[in-house]
């Protein structure tokens, strides 16, 4: 039982759910408690234990599933094709002595319990847990299918075909081989749960990984799909990482006044000390996007991942340009993040650029509203097809804020080639970066949060 | 802890039943989480939405098993000496005036400071004893003698460094104070804490933990409860409140009637005598349920449909 159990924590922590080895005590313990007679009362009970958030549970409540079932569905077969009896048992005593493998033996005597030990048996031993990936599967089912003795049953079954066919032979035969048949579908069911039990997830987590690094320049129409969900992935854990502390004690001062108000009760005498501390400020963040070109399929991303992070992030300005300067806060507000950015784009996307033109809105716009409290990221190439870049607003920009982020989505080497005019910009940002993929995204913020 | 009565938490089913007799109606879930609180000696982490009924399972625990609850709320800025102990400091003010004349007679004719000091020495840490001890909810837990249940409610609303210090607590149920040292529980607690989840707790802290989520019940479960706190109900109403409220739930609310909120309309419907739900008394009630008025205005226009033919 503990090495069931132990199997079943190990596909846990492969569909994502940490299982710490206290719990998987606390696990056995329970399990001890209440009995494995009762299964609903079982899966409630490790439930208390191993899954400690509802999306956690959730996944538990499918894998206790799946699992279970997958160790039980001897049993279930077992019912099924009792009628199929042999024929007169002795009618073919003598061919059925040619029948002497073990696996020959289980197949005659319809064995359905001692089939699926062999099986999980013979599966263990060939290490289908480590299964990969999926074209793995005919692999490991064909493993399985000689360690459990397939070679030896072939060749009795071609020996009993060679004999002289009476009634009798043939039926045992055909029986024979259509149970072969069934078992090799029993084997390839097993395998492929224990593909999708443990190796899964393993897969799509192999392709995640790829996709945190890749360039977002270079992301696939049929990618943005599981970008999406990752975006809103990084962007829960960032905020559950900066959600949580709000104050900030900055050790060793101390708070005269609030010390003063706190022990007026003993009569003057300090018996509490207060100390000073500082709030963190949720940032107040001025987001401005190129849309043009390249740069629109990362600024879709960066505009998609400052909305998922409304919880740590609720003041959030954002605004589109390619020339003309256009705010787009309340388009995203109102509707589906995913249609506003794709409703921007198909409004703004593809105009020549203009940073020029853009910087000169943005001092009519929203300089006003940039103070010591604002943080201005810019995302852009700065491609300014040759124009006049305005760099005098941006000065204004850097000398009013309290940091300025330009984020460049093509690598260092391309700056200053062509119609680049990065340089210009670079003197008045805190911080210039290159970032184009998910991963420097989520560096980016993490940072932005941590230190604004 | 010591339970006086081993019987009433051997099973499952009989915690279950235990409290039905005490008129809380619980899952199958509350029951198994229950009882492996008590038999494995390990904290509860309850979850759910507001109402569900979470601190009243605390409640009814400590009543079932006839044991005290001791309960602290917790806050933003809680910290040790609101939950642990405090000393008594007016008290310790207020004996070394009585006591100045007798300190006196003590360091009469001492020469020098050091040999005034050593005297002092003599009488102990008077004022830093049990004597001058102020225990707060958490060191009352561990003092009682016969085990207590401890509810520590919202912790989610606490800050992160005291759910840090929450931690030695939870796993060995002990605390260290400086001055005095180590306190161990003479029994061990039961301990229940509860969480809105306003913020995602530490894993540090859910480890320590069984972790129960309540959800909104079932309807067939709702109607049991409902039954047992308004048992004067018609069983034809209730049946029809419990479907609209159930139908409420589906619907996109900023909040949802919970259990507490069920109770209370079903106890107000029974007051103004009404007999079958028709939509001038839901409109005229409808607060009671929905605590918001924009979920009451998104409520109003879908009534007809919600009551049905």
């Amino acid at each position: 039982m503990q090495q069931v159990l132990g199997e079943f924590i190990a596909a846990l922590r492969q569909a994502g759910v940490a299982v710490s080895p206290v719990e998987t005590l606390d696990a056995l313990h329970a399990m001890q408690m209440v009995g494995v007679a009762d299964r609903a009362r079982l899966k409630l009970a490790l439930g208390l234990v191993l899954a400690k958030s509802r999306q956690h549970k959730n996944l538990y409540g499918q894998l206790f599933e799946q699992y279970f079932r997958a160790l039980g569905s001897g049993e279930d077969n077992a019912g099924g094709d009792r009628p199929e009896q042999l024929p007169a048992a002795d009618a073919a005593g003598g061919d059925i002595a040619a029948i002497a493998s073990p696996l020959g033996q289980l197949l005659l005597r319809d064995d359905a319990a001692g089939l699926s030990l062999a099986i999980a048996d013979a599966a263990r031993r060939e290490g289908v847990r480590d299964i990969q990936v999926f074209t793995q599967k005919s692999r490991y089912s064909y493993a399985v299918l000689q360690r459990l003795g397939m070679d030896g049953l072939n060749r009795e079954l071609n020996q009993l075909r060679g004999q002289t066919p009476g009634v009798a032979q043939q039926h045992v035969l055909a029986l024979l081989q259509r149970r072969r048949q069934r078992l090799i579908d029993r084997v390839r069911d097993h395998v492929e749960q224990q593909y999708l039990l443990f190796a899964e997830q393993q897969g799509q987590r192999l392709q995640d990984d790829a996709l945190q690094q890749i360039k977002l320049t270079h992301i696939d129409i049929q990618h943005y799909r599981r970008m999406t969900r990752l975006v809103q992935k990084a962007a829960k854990l960032l905020a559950s990482q900066h959600g949580r502390r709000r104050k900030q004690a900055r050790r060793g001062l101390l708070d005269v006044r609030k010390t003063i108000a706190a022990n007026a009760a003993f009569d003057g005498v300090q018996f509490h000390t207060r100390w000073k501390s500082v709030r963190i400020d949720r940032p107040k963040l001025v987001a401005i996007c190129d849309v043009s070109g390249s740069v629109s399929r990362v600024a879709r991303f960066l505009l998609l991942f400052l909305y998922s992070l409304q919880d740590v992030l609720p003041r959030v300005r954002s605004f589109v340009f390619t020339s003309v300067l256009t705010e787009v806060t309340d388009c995203f507000r109102s509707s589906d993040v995913q249609a506003a950015v794709a409703e921007v784009l198909r409004q703004w996307g593809n105009m020549s650029t203009d940073y020029g033109r853009a910087l000169t809105d943005l001092q009519a716009q929203l300089l006003g509203d940039i103070d010591r409290k604002t943080t201005v990221m810019m995302l852009g190439d700065a491609r300014n097809n040759h124009g006049d870049g305005n760099v005098a607003v941006w000065q204004q920009v850097y000398r009013r804020s309290r940091r300025v982020i330009w984020l460049n989505p093509e690598s260092r080497a391309s700056w200053d080639s062509g119609d680049s005019i990065i340089s210009q910009y670079a003197p008045y940002c805190s911080q210039l970066e290159p970032c184009n993929s998910l991963r420097d995204l989520t560096r980016i913020l993490s940072r932005l949060l941590k230190y604004s | 802890m010591i339970i006086r009565h081993q019987e009433k938490v051997c099973s499952p089913q009989r915690l279950r039943e235990g409290f039905e007799a005490l008129g809380y109606i619980c899952s199958d879930a509350i029951a198994t989480a229950m009882y492996l609180a008590c038999q494995l000696q390990k904290p509860i982490l309850v979850e759910g939405p507001p109402g569900v009924g979470k601190t009243e399972l605390a409640k009814k625990t400590a009543e079932y098993l006839a044991a005290p609850l001791i309960r602290l709320q917790c806050y933003e800025g809680l910290d040790e000496v609101k939950a642990l102990y405090e000393w008594k400091y007016g008290k310790q003010l207020l004996y070394t005036q009585v006591l100045k004349d007798q300190l006196g007679d003590v360091l009469r004719g001492a020469r020098g400071l050091e040999e005034s000091v050593k005297r002092l020495h003599q009488f102990g840490d008077i004022f830093y004893s049990q004597a001058f001890l102020e225990a707060r909810p958490l060191l009352q837990t561990l003092q009682a003698e016969n085990g207590a249940i401890l509810l520590v409610d919202e912790i989610d609303k606490a800050d992160q460094e005291f759910e840090a210090f929450l931690l030695e607590l939870l796993s060995d149920y002990q605390v260290s104070i400086p001055e005095i040292g180590t306190i161990k529980a003479k029994s061990v607690p039961i301990v229940l804490l509860t969480s809105n989840n306003t913020r995602e707790l530490g894993d540090a802290l859910k480890r320590r933990c069984l972790h129960l989520y309540i959800p909104f019940p079932e309807p067939a479960l709702e109607d049991r409860i409902i039954a047992a706190q308004v048992p004067q109900i018609d069983r034809q109403l209730r049946e029809q409140l419990i479907h609209f409220v159930d139908q409420l739930r589906g619907m996109a609310l900023k909040k949802a009637p919970a259990i507490s909120e069920t109770i209370d309309w079903a106890r107000a419907l029974l007051l103004l005598n009404v007999e079958s739900l028709d939509r001038p008394w839901v409109q005229g009630t409808l607060n009671l349920l929905l605590k918001y008025q924009e979920d009451i205005e998104v409520v109003e226009p879908e009534l007809k449909r919600l009551l049905g033919p």
